[in-house]
């Protein structure tokens, strides 16, 4: 039994600890002495390495530590998916570049044709994070007025073109939001591989739009009854469907050699957050439901970091040390190692892992805490069915 | 005015060379160590570098709908040749305004800034004023924040990027057309205005145009030309090579280019088939046989 981990490809600027949460690598804090990529020379002159020569090194170190590859997120404030991946094409064998991508952005058959050239570029690399939700203002600061559920409508007609197109014959459609006649990919073109298609978003409109479309579905790390109860409920609607879905998690970890100088870590981490950050999370409108149920955990009224505990290795104030999900795994190596086998026995079949620093972390955790994994007794008789 | 010359890859053209799927399967004889990572972006990648060792200024990347995309080829090539502009060719139909902005931004970031955008289209009404939305939108997000836009194709609120990825150059655009329009549009839209090859006369009363044109507008563009380069050792051998566009010895080719910057033509963009090889010709012989002359003027001057 096979359960395929990535890495994150931190796409919105990095800091080197956990412990602190100015974004000393890459250029999202003011360039000083410490600084990397963009660094500064002896002479205090820019040192010309730039963010892309950070994320190549933390592809590498993904690649080499035993991720099969990385999301590659997209927010308002961070460099785009679509142009990293060629641009790192070439100096990586086996990194999958999972790319976050709404499709409101491109047109379909576009889309198409620019996923079967980086197929080409990267020897079949290339995965797809379709992200539908998000809303409220930063919809429109990209230039996407559609409903919350339209959006989905859109999400489920752009996929079918997109497969439509990569039959490589031509092919109609007519959509409420898109009509295309006749399109098709080149042979040369259509021959690669269609990306596998990872799928968020928890609304409803989302689970009946992945069932149609999606390889995984993916979620964020929730509460653990929460988080089971969905992945039942999407492997149910698509099993009515005829298919069959897999179930991803995307987590946060700080894996240490033990539990005590895991905690420490995040100890340190909270009493470092300033006001300032805690303003920031508070109160981003959203209509993302997912993210409203992160939001619920409450992170940014805590006083202690000790309140945001909530469960066994299970931290809820992650948001409060880098952009992202709340919740989190804390421990030890054999810990992190239990808690993910936890999850795969509640139905999780892949997982996009990630820990700050990226480049440091990747092979901690690849080289510590994922060969841990299949151990405990939970997972056992999954092992063995598997055989 | 410096004169940059650009050479252009064609991802339809020599569509053997480097692809992994021409290669044959049977019947053949030498030993095929080749693996399946070896690609055609290899290729690419070599036609990039043979571009930037022989002098020339940029790279175009033509728009072909049955090959690799023009943007991805361009973003696979950027990390390992250096110092090239590379302009990847593609029309304002692909997609929302906002991402292809987007995407520039990151392009220029991780690249020091060697983008440049060549938008091209089929030239019909409804075309160009998409590609024109297309631009106002994407230089607004660029530039101004918050930016707001209602328009015809795009609309936007709340718009515009932070730091840090604000304040980045916007990639210099090139239009093309020969006609009134498309050099009006070029005043008011690009950074260089690409003209098809013609003669000297027809040339210089478009070129005169565009700029009275970009003066009522207050804005600079340059003139640049798109051409086909057939250039061998003897005017002989370029007559029997039998190619298209300029043909002849590499004096002769180098001269008609700087007859062409004489008339104010200071951008090139140069092709010819098979790309490496022919980069490494005219890089080698031709361009600097140009570089040479116009010092010469310079030193007449």
């Amino acid at each position: 039994m096979s359960i395929d981990f990535y890495w994150r490809l931190p796409t919105h600027g990095c800091h080197a600890t956990i412990r602190r949460g100015s974004y000393d690598r890459g250029d999202w804090s003011p360039l000083k002495p410490g600084n990397q990529s963009p660094g500064l020379t002896p002479d205090g002159e820019d040192d010309g390495y730039r963010y892309i020569d950070h994320l190549a090194e933390i592809a590498k170190a993904a690649e080499l530590s035993g991720f099969i590859g990385g999301l590659i997120p997209s927010f308002p404030n961070t460099d785009d998916p679509w142009t990293i991946s060629p641009l790192l094409a070439r100096e990586t064998k086996t990194f999958r570049f999972m790319i976050a991508f709404q499709p409101g952005f491109l047109d379909p058959v576009h889309a198409a044709r620019l996923s079967a050239s980086l197929q080409r570029a990267t020897g079949g690399r290339t995965v797809f994070n379709i992200i539908t939700g998000g809303g409220g203002p930063s919809q429109l600061w990209w230039g996407d007025s559609f409903a919350h559920d339209d959006r989905y409508g859109r999400t489920t007609e752009f996929l079918d073109i997109f497969r439509g197109v990569w039959r490589g014959q031509p092919f109609d459609y007519d959509g409420r939001f898109y009509q295309v006649e006749g399109e098709h990919l080149s042979q040369l073109l259509a021959r690669e591989e269609i990306p596998e298609i990872w799928f968020s978003g928890s609304s409803d409109a989302a689970l009946q739009s992945a069932a149609k479309h999606a390889d995984y579905y993916l979620s964020w790390l929730e509460p653990y009854a929460q988080i089971t109860d969905k992945f039942a409920r999407v492997k149910e609607r698509t099993a009515e469907l005829g298919g069959e879905q897999k179930c991803a998690i995307r987590v946060d970890l700080v894996a240490r050699p033990t539990e005590e100088e895991a905690w420490h870590d995040i100890r340190i981490g909270f009493e470092n957050v300033s006001d300032a950050t805690r303003a920031q999370w508070r109160g981003q409108p959203t209509d993302s439901v997912g993210a409203s149920r992160q939001a619920a955990l409450r992170p940014t009224e805590a006083k202690r970091w000790e309140e945001l505990v909530v469960g066994k290795n299970l931290w809820g104030g992650f948001n409060l040390l880098r952009g992202g999900p709340a919740l989190g795994i804390v421990g030890s190596y054999e810990q992190c190692a239990e808690q993910l086998d936890e999850l795969i026995r509640r139905g999780a079949d892949a997982f996009i892992l990630a820990g700050t620093p990226h480049l440091e972390e990747a092979y901690r955790i690849g080289e510590e805490v994922l060969p841990l994994l299949g151990r405990t007794a939970a997972v056992q008789p999954l092992l063995e069915a598997a055989e | 005015m410096t004169i940059k010359f650009y050479w252009r890859l064609d991802p339809a053209a020599e569509p053997q060379r480097g692809e992994p799927s021409a290669r044959p399967t049977s019947g053949f004889l030498p030993r095929d160590v080749r693996t399946a990572g070896l690609t055609r972006y290899d290729y690419y990648a070599q036609v990039a570098r043979a571009a930037a060792v022989t002098g020339f200024d940029g790279l175009f990347v033509a728009y072909r709908p049955e090959s690799d995309d023009s943007q991805i080829v361009a973003a696979s090539v950027a990390r390992t040749a250096p110092r090239l502009l590379l302009v990847p060719e593609f029309p304002s139909t692909v997609g929302s305004a906002v991402y292809a902005a987007k995407e520039a931004v990151s392009f220029q970031r991780a690249t020091h800034d060697r983008l440049g955008w060549a938008l091209v289209g089929n030239a019909d009404a409804e075309d160009a004023a998409r590609t024109a939305e297309f631009l106002h939108v994407a230089r607004g997000v660029h530039g101004t924040r918050p930016f707001d836009h209602e328009g015809e194709y795009f609309s936007v609120k709340g718009g515009g990027f932070q730091q840090p990825l604000a304040n980045v150059p916007f990639p210099p655009v090139y239009l093309r057309g020969d006609d009134e329009e498309a050099l009006e549009r070029s005043a008011r839209l690009a950074d260089v205005h690409l003209l098809a090859d013609a003669p000297f006369d027809e040339l210089r009363s478009r070129i005169e145009t565009l700029e009275r044109l970009a003066i009522a507008a207050g804005r600079e563009v340059a003139a640049g030309v798109v051409l086909t380069v057939t250039a061998r050792e003897s005017d002989e051998e370029a007559a029997d090579a039998g190619g298209a566009g300029i043909a002849g010895s590499y004096d002769s080719v180098a001269e008609r280019i700087a007859t062409l910057y004489a008339a104010g033509i200071t951008h090139f963009v140069l092709s010819a088939s098979p790309s490496l090889e022919e980069a490494y010709r005219i890089g080698q012989f031709v361009l600097p046989r140009v570089r040479a002359a116009l010092g010469g003027l310079r030193t007449a001057a």
